[in-house]
């Protein structure tokens, strides 16, 4: 049982290496999925609908995320044709992870969430 | 009157304590993935599990035989030893993803940091086990466990198309990423037959001292209690549906189901979410470190039993101790509890044939049971199940890793 789940540990968990079109769809995904999380918790920040706990601890969530990804596009190896895509795609994530950082820093304060919601709606194509 | 008291009362604590951290991960999740699309598999889990702990039950209340007792005696000591270790990882595993959702409960309350709060959450729930009388325990996390009704206050609120949620209870295949749909139908599957509930609820039987005179008592509170559990999963898989799908959203954090709860209902929606995510979370520890004590205790004839004093049963004690040190160990590392969900629900799928051939087994047997032995219907069912449990079993790991476990 212990030698099947670290095979498979290794198996599903193998998201480590080159960087191809299906991965970089993936991850573009992920992270508009982030934005628009984050532009949740800011709207909800910006109206007064959360706590300032969860709003600093969700946010730091997110910002880990995101700043993981921003490190990760930036370094790994990419498939032939897609290195400027995913670097830029990484360079949306490093700005995602900032934008999280400062509703972390200021999670009552209801005009810079007002701000970054907009920001964060925006980058992530909400809906 | 008493009586009927007592079972609104068990009832009440069966819909809060249904919902674990496997359900909260896997139906906000399928919800936000697909919609209402996989409506129609929790009904099927529900039935499931509640054909299996009925069976239990009874089981426990006939022949005074545990899960556990029934597979040593059922299936010898190799076999049934290969059941016990596969059962203890998947027990730890969960275990150790419930202590993490407690710890993230606590921490987006009160914002202390969470390796802090891993250690007071183990030490807090041993304080609980050791100090509280096991009814009390029940009432208390299982009555705070349904604050999580604001998830069916939520999905009310947020006016889903009632007739796509409809059209979701009619089984079907996704026609687009129809292996990501198939991890989730196995998913949900294994979050809501999870063995570890089987084994509480049969152990649960015997230290009520549980009797023939039981058996409605049994069928009442696996019926009702896990059918209204199940109701909590809908409303989980609505919400998903109504504010991730629709905005985009892939929840990858427990917090992340809090917020779906906020934006219908605003801050106090939040709040009985986070309250009521902590206290469910919270009562499954308690569920998980008992099934995995019961199973050594009873496995190897140890004394055991939570209304005895530690000193009565000295191996049980210290076994759900070093349960607790055990998954404390691997959280502490800093592995995701919701990642660790995932991989505990989907192993725990793989293990479910173990926990209830045997119980199929035991039913059917008149030396044990006498004349209540399994009836056609209890029997059509158990097969039925025990193919869809083969099912699961042989599908969860590919599935798992075609999938990426469920990152497509």
């Amino acid at each position: 049982m212990l030698a099947l789940l670290a095979a498979v540990v290794l198996l599903a968990g193998c998201n480590g290496g080159t960087v191809d079109r299906h991965a970089l769809t993936n991850d573009a995904a992920t992270i508009d999925s982030i934005n628009c999380e984050g532009w949740l918790l800011a709207r909800a920040v910006a109206r007064g609908r959360t706590t300032s706990y969860y709003a600093r601890e969700q946010a730091e969530e997110l910002h880990l995320q995101a700043a993981n990804f921003a490190d990760a596009l930036g370094r790994r190896a990419t498939a032939q044709g897609l290195q400027r895509r995913v670097r830029a795609k990484a360079r949306d994530a490093e700005q995602l992870a900032g934008r999280l950082q400062r509703l972390h820093d200021h999670p009552t304060d209801r005009l810079v969430a007002r701000v970054l919601a907009r920001q964060l709606k925006r980058a992530g194509n909400c809906s | 009157m008493s009586k009927v008291f007592s079972l609104a009362l068990g009832i009440l604590a069966a819909i809060g304590g249904f919902v674990d951290i496997g359900d909260l991960v896997f139906n906000t999740a399928a919800g936000a993935t697909f919609g209402y699309q996989l409506m129609w598999v929790i009904p099927i889990g529900v039935v499931g599990i509640i054909v299996y702990s009925e069976m239990s039950g009874r089981v426990a209340a006939v022949s005074g035989k545990a899960v556990f007792d029934a597979v040593r005696e059922r299936t010898g000591f190799t076999v049934g030893l290969s059941a016990l270790l596969a059962s203890e990882v998947v027990n730890l595993l969960t275990l150790a993803a419930e202590i993490g959702g407690v710890a993230i409960a606590l921490q987006l309350l009160s914002g202390l940091p969470y390796r802090l709060l891993l250690v007071l959450a183990v030490a807090g729930l041993a304080v609980v086990i050791w100090t509280i009388k096991l009814d009390w325990i029940e009432r208390l996390f299982g009555y705070g466990g349904l604050c999580l009704v604001v998830f069916a206050v939520a999905a009310v609120k947020l006016e889903p198309d009632w007739g796509k949620v409809g059209n979701g209870f009619i089984p079907h295949i996704a026609q687009n990423n129809t292996l990501l749909y198939l991890y989730f139908v196995i998913g949900l599957l294994g979050a809501a037959m999870t063995p570890y509930e089987v084994y509480f609820y049969s152990s649960g039987g015997i230290e009520d001292r549980w009797s023939a005179k039981d058996i409605g008592l049994n069928r009442a509170n696996a019926f009702v209690g896990y059918g209204l559990g199940g109701f909590l999963s809908l409303a989980l898989m609505i919400v998903g549906g109504a504010v991730f799908l629709r905005h985009g959203i892939n929840p990858e954090h427990l917090g992340t189901t809090a917020l779906g709860a906020e934006e219908p209902l605003g801050k106090i929606g939040l709040l009985l979410a986070l309250v009521g995510i902590l206290f469910a979370v919270g009562g499954a520890s308690i569920d998980t470190v008992f099934s995995g004590a019961y199973n050594v205790a009873q496995f190897f004839g140890w004394e055991w039993g939570r209304y005895r004093n530690p000193s009565g049963a000295p191996r049980f004690a210290l076994s759900w101790l070093v349960l607790f040190v055990l998954a404390l160990a691997i959280v502490m590392t800093g592995v995701d509890p919701v990642m660790l969900t995932e991989y505990a629900v989907i192993f725990s799928a793989v293990a479910l044939p173990l926990t209830y051939i045997p119980i199929l087994l035991v039913a059917n047997d008149p030396e044990y049971m006498g004349r209540f032995t399994n009836g056609r219907l209890a029997n059509t069912l158990g097969v039925v199940y025990l193919v869809v449990i083969m099912i699961i079993a042989t599908t969860a790991i590919p599935l798992m890793i075609l999938t990426n476990v469920g990152q497509n």
